[in-house]
């Protein structure tokens, strides 16, 4: 099999994806909570400055102001607030993942695989960025989702959630990079209010269970 | 008509920000006013909606957006008004007048996000909207402060948010895909793409169907990404739950319904009905089950919901008009009977100071309206006639027995009538069988005197329900002209074809 | 000119004489960032020769296999610089012998024979650190195959020249992710085989601390040298691997000439000191991970090697 190099814009480009999913894995393995959420603000960060290069090297001028919001929140608010409530709980878990490092690892490659794999079958095209960053952005998500299916506190689950939504953010580069600039900034005001309420909420459940983990949460079933 | 439009989308916002300022025996007022006059605007859009798709600005509202408006109007109203009588039953209680502001407030930003969503133009305002409901009804589970509250409110917060998370991925999908023909700046109108129809690309519209089923669904309550629903539905307070089960879930299914009629248009129906049929198969089955063994009353009701969700996602899967029709009238049959329902079984489990089925007994002695209204909203639920629900199951049913394949219509059937056993036993044990008084009284800690007072507590608590039985009634009966006008031009904007 | 037989042969040469210097480099560097003033980058020359001079002595009832190990490793590390391109740009008489795989064969051979060796002396902790050195070795042997994958991809073929002139042909090979990727995991591969911080400590009294040092407790004298030199040799061979493979594969000789040999022998010299340098940081930066943990940095590794393979296979690679 033999293999075409890319260009420099799509190596480059693409290597900035291949980070955001390695910052994605980052934050599965990470046992301390204060740091994966530091790893979530660089993996915002990293996103924030391809938007810059897609706005630079491709003409979108909106972009520029979509990096520079979401900057602004997904960098420095949502990572501050988050640090803060991690802070205020005095309770940093350890590992609160439910199953040992390597098989979290093993499931999430295999969910990231799956998504890699399956987004080449829908014929996805761009004109911004290299398609294969699309299946990037697919494995983010999947490894977001895996992330909170298999970490057990508050604090890892809502990161993982908000990891997902930088996935999003990342396909939204890809495919979607002429999407109303008005649009955008409801997407991510909305997510400044989801961010709000999962703060609120980890209070509330700090409250009534004293500890950020979830596994005390097995009363309602049936 | 762009001035009902307008103040349908303000109202509800208007009256969240007054009630959070002002006193609470005012902002009580402001509530139930604005219920009533959202009820009032959804009535007057009905025969518009009928007619022609109107529209102003970001709004815009067509035979389908009217039934789920007219839904959501009548749960506001009917809620609102409820929850006057549903505060005053626990005005004792502690910390009770910041919660009751708070619980104002978020009521009437719930309805406003429903009321708003099924009015938006565009997939991404949808979504939006339906993300707001989201964030505001979880904070309202949570408002009880319990430690079942707390979490039912993460479960539904969590879960919730991943499902919108997906349905985020198939907006910027269908963006992809309507850019791809309608040039990039798409504003994403609804319109806009079900006329681009079949230059749409295929395999992104499927993909986007697909998430966006997955995605909402996961707030409309199918199996089997319906995890959170039972929990939140029996922790939050009783007009939370009514405002879920009744509106919430059907405002997710009009956004899943959205998704379909534009694949409908770009790959034809019969993707979207083979997924929604699935769903609906597997939401049926799993409710129906649980329903014969349930011990909480409010899970009970919940489940339900499950299973008339599943009954929605199946009439549209059918294919067949008469059983589109009746899928809408489905949602506004089952808004009456479920706000019904949760509303009596608020009251008793107040009044019980439990959940627990096995406790609650002889109510036809205790209440003596609500306990027999509240098994005649539970028979409905149960597609008995002559009730709104009986009438829509039927024409579901048609539609399936009149599509190639006959064995869905068959497992619906089924299926209901084993939910119907489930439900109707419970509540006529609820109703009829005499507890001990030793163990009811110590059940409730109240003295045997209370016991046997035979008196509602509030007529707040009961307007409400008569007036979904009304409801239910007349749609079982003989809905007006305009309505089933409505019902069949929404049928129609389904692209149902035999 | 030289003979391409001859350069072949200087390739060896070459590497087996700079190991100990870079040993001693490294030593000497991190004794330099702890503060102390370490010992002379030519010390391990001195030590070898030392043992040299030694007598040597074998534990009761070990058999000829303890005796043997040390050269058969020593040649079996020795012979991997045929393989890979370590002074020249172009494959040389002896470079299609054996690919990616062929190397690694005699990388195995030679962690084998020392621990069959380890085993035989029936010391507890020499077997503790063969068994351990083994262990990490064999869940790192998926690592290396995905990375092999990654070249395959890449280049077509497995072999280390088409790696190199890959890697070489353009700026934009350089950012793929795949080839970052694979790069990561085989550094992370060498630190794990070449018994560096996290996974081991390298220089320390502390047997349990130990992977493959502690391997070599019961040989003394010329054996022991033997032995020393070997893993010497193998580290540098890890070294030229990375480096002429994934991260710099310039100033290497385009020909025979003897200039452009002595130049590529200088370059060679100085890229292994550079990352001596970035090793001896991390030696420094980091503590020893507990023994349990070392799965979880070979997972990371695979984790990579793995990613680098399907960003490849995706084109995005």
């Amino acid at each position: 099999m033999s293999h075409t190099v890319p260009g420099f814009y799509d190596a480059a480009t693409n290597a900035v994806a291949v980070l955001v999913l390695l910052i994605e894995f980052g934050m599965l393995r990470q046992a301390l909570l204060r740091d994966q959420v530091r790893l979530y603000a660089a993996q915002s960060l990293v996103i924030s400055v391809l938007a810059l290069v897609v706005a630079a090297s491709r003409a979108v001028p909106e972009l520029y102001a979509v990096a520079g919001f979401s900057f602004v929140l997904k960098v420095v608010a949502v990572p501050w607030a988050l640090r803060r409530l991690v802070r205020g709980t005095n309770g940093e878990i350890a590992g609160s993942g439910r199953f040992g490092l390597a098989t979290q690892v093993l499931l999430a490659l295999v969910a990231g695989g799956f998504g890699f794999f399956v987004s080449g079958a829908f014929g996805i095209s761009s004109t911004v960025l290299p398609e294969s960053a699309f299946g990037m952005s697919v494995a983010v998500f999947l490894v977001g989702f895996v992330m909170m299916v298999i970490r057990s506190d508050v604090i890892s689950q809502s990161v993982g959630f908000f990891s997902l939504e930088n996935g999003v953010s990342l396909a939204a580069l890809v495919i979607a990079a002429g999407l109303p600039f008005i649009l955008e900034l409801v997407f991510l005001f909305d997510l400044l209010v989801a961010a709000v309420v999962f703060g609120v909420l980890i209070r509330v459940h700090h409250r009534s269970t004293a500890s950020l983990s979830t596994r005390p949460l097995t009363r309602l079933r049936g | 008509m762009s001035g009902v439009l307008i103040a349908l989308v303000t109202v509800g916002l208007a009256a969240a920000l007054v009630s959070l300022v002002v006193p609470v025996s005012v902002g009580r007022v402001v509530s139930v006013v604005a219920g009533l006059a959202c009820f009032g605007l959804a009535l007057v859009l009905v025969p518009a909606a009928a007619n022609r798709t109107v529209g102003t600005g970001f709004l815009r509202a067509d035979a389908l957006s009217g039934v789920f408006v007219l839904t959501v109007g009548f749960l506001y109203a009917a809620t609102t008004v409820y929850t006057v009588g549903y505060l005053r039953a626990q005005a004792h209680e502690d910390g009770h007048r910041c919660r009751t502001r708070l619980l104002w407030c978020g009521l009437n930003l719930f309805c406003w996000a429903m009321l708003a969503a099924p009015l938006m133009s565009g997939l991404a305002l949808l979504w939006i909207a339906i993300e707001v409901t989201t964030v505001v009804s979880a904070l309202l589970v949570a408002i009880d402060d319990t430690d079942g509250a707390a979490e039912a409110s993460w479960k539904y917060l969590l879960i919730a948010s991943a499902g919108l998370g997906v349905a985020l991925f198939a907006t910027i999908i269908i963006y992809y895909a309507g850019a791809r023909v309608l040039g990039e700046g798409l504003g994403l109108g609804i319109g806009q793409l079900i006329h681009a129809g079949l230059a749409l690309p295929a395999g992104a519209v499927r993909l986007s169907f697909v998430l966006a089923t997955l995605g909402f669904g996961t707030k409309m309550g199918l199996v089997p990404v319906h995890t959170w629903l039972p929990d939140a539905h029996a922790e939050a307070p009783a007009p939370a739950s009514t405002l879920l089960s009744g509106g919430l879930l059907a405002v997710s299914f009009y956004a899943i319904l959205r998704y379909y009629q534009i694949t409908s248009a770009a790959v034809g129906a019969s993707f979207g009905r083979t997924v929604l049929l699935a769903f609906g198969i597997a939401s049926l089955l799993l409710a129906a089950l649980v329903l014969l063994d349930q011990h909480d009353i409010k899970r009970l009701l919940a489940y339900s919901s499950v299973e008339h969700m599943g009954i929605l996602a199946m009439a549209i899967g059918f294919g067949a008009p008469i059983a589109a029709a009746g899928a809408m009238l489905h949602v506004l049959a089952h808004a009456a009977a479920k706000s019904c329902a949760f509303f009596g079984a608020g009251t008793m489990s107040a009044l019980y100071r439990t959940r627990d089925i096995g406790r609650i007994r002889a109510t036809l002695d205790r209440l003596p309206l609500t306990a027999p209204m509240f098994l005649l909203a539970v028979l409905a639920l149960s597609a008995l006639p002559p009730f709104g629900i009986f009438r829509s199951e039927f024409m579901i049913v048609a539609g399936g027995l009149a599509s190639p394949s006959k064995a869905p219509a068959a497992i619906l059937v089924l299926l209901t009538t084993l939910a119907f056993l489930g439900l109707s036993f419970v509540t006529t044990r609820m109703s009829f069988e005499s507890g001990t008084d030793a163990h009811a009284s110590a059940a409730h800690g109240l003295g045997p005197g209370a016991m046997r007072a035979r008196r509602e507590p509030s007529v707040w608590l009961v307007a409400p329900m008569v007036a979904g039985l009304i409801a239910l009634l007349v749609l079982g009966i003989h809905p007006p002209g305009p309505l089933q006008q409505l019902l069949h031009q929404a049928a129609a904007e389904l692209g149902a074809r035999p | 000119m030289l003979a391409p037989g001859a350069v072949n042969a200087l390739q060896v040469i070459t590497v087996v004489a700079i190991a100990p210097g870079v040993s001693g480099w490294i030593s000497q560097f991190e004794a330099r960032l702890q503060g102390r003033c370490g010992p002379r980058i030519l010390q391990p020359y001195y030590d070898l020769g030392k043992l040299f001079r030694k007598e040597s002595l074998a534990p009761e009832g070990a058999s000829w296999v303890f005796l043997a190990a040390p050269g058969v490793a020593f040649v079996a590390y020795a012979l991997v610089p045929l393989l890979i391109p370590v002074l020249t740009s172009y494959g040389l008489p002896l470079g299609y012998q054996g690919d990616i795989l062929g190397g690694g064969f005699l990388l195995s051979l030679g962690a084998f024979v020392v621990a069959v060796a380890a085993a035989d002396t029936g010391a507890p902790y020499a077997q503790i650190g063969a068994s351990r050195a083994i262990t990490f070795a064999a869940i790192g042997e998926p690592v290396v195959l995905f990375i092999t994958f990654a070249v395959a991809i890449v280049t077509g073929t497995d072999l280390p020249y088409a790696e190199a002139a890959a890697t070489r042909a353009s700026a934009a090979q350089l950012i793929r992710p795949g080839h970052i990727l694979a790069g990561i995991a085989l550094f992370m591969v060498l630190l794990a085989e070449t018994d560096r911080i996290p996974v081991a400590t390298h220089s320390s009294t502390i047997e349990l601390g130990m992977l493959g040092e502690a391997r070599e407790f019961e040989h003394s004298g010329p054996y022991l040298a033997v032995l020393k030199w070997g893993g010497q040799v193998k580290q540098v061979v890890f070294f030229v691997l990375l480096l002429n493979l994934f991260v710099v594969p310039w100033g290497l000789a385009t020909d025979g000439n003897l200039v452009s040999v002595v130049i590529a022998i200088v370059t060679l010299v100085a890229k292994c000191a550079g990352l001596g340098v970035v090793i001896a940081v991390i030696d420094c930066g980091f503590g020893k991970l507990r023994l349990f943990k070392i799965t979880e940095f070979v997972s990371a590794a695979f984790l990579l090697s793995v990613l680098a393979v399907f960003t490849l296979l995706i084109g995005a690679g």
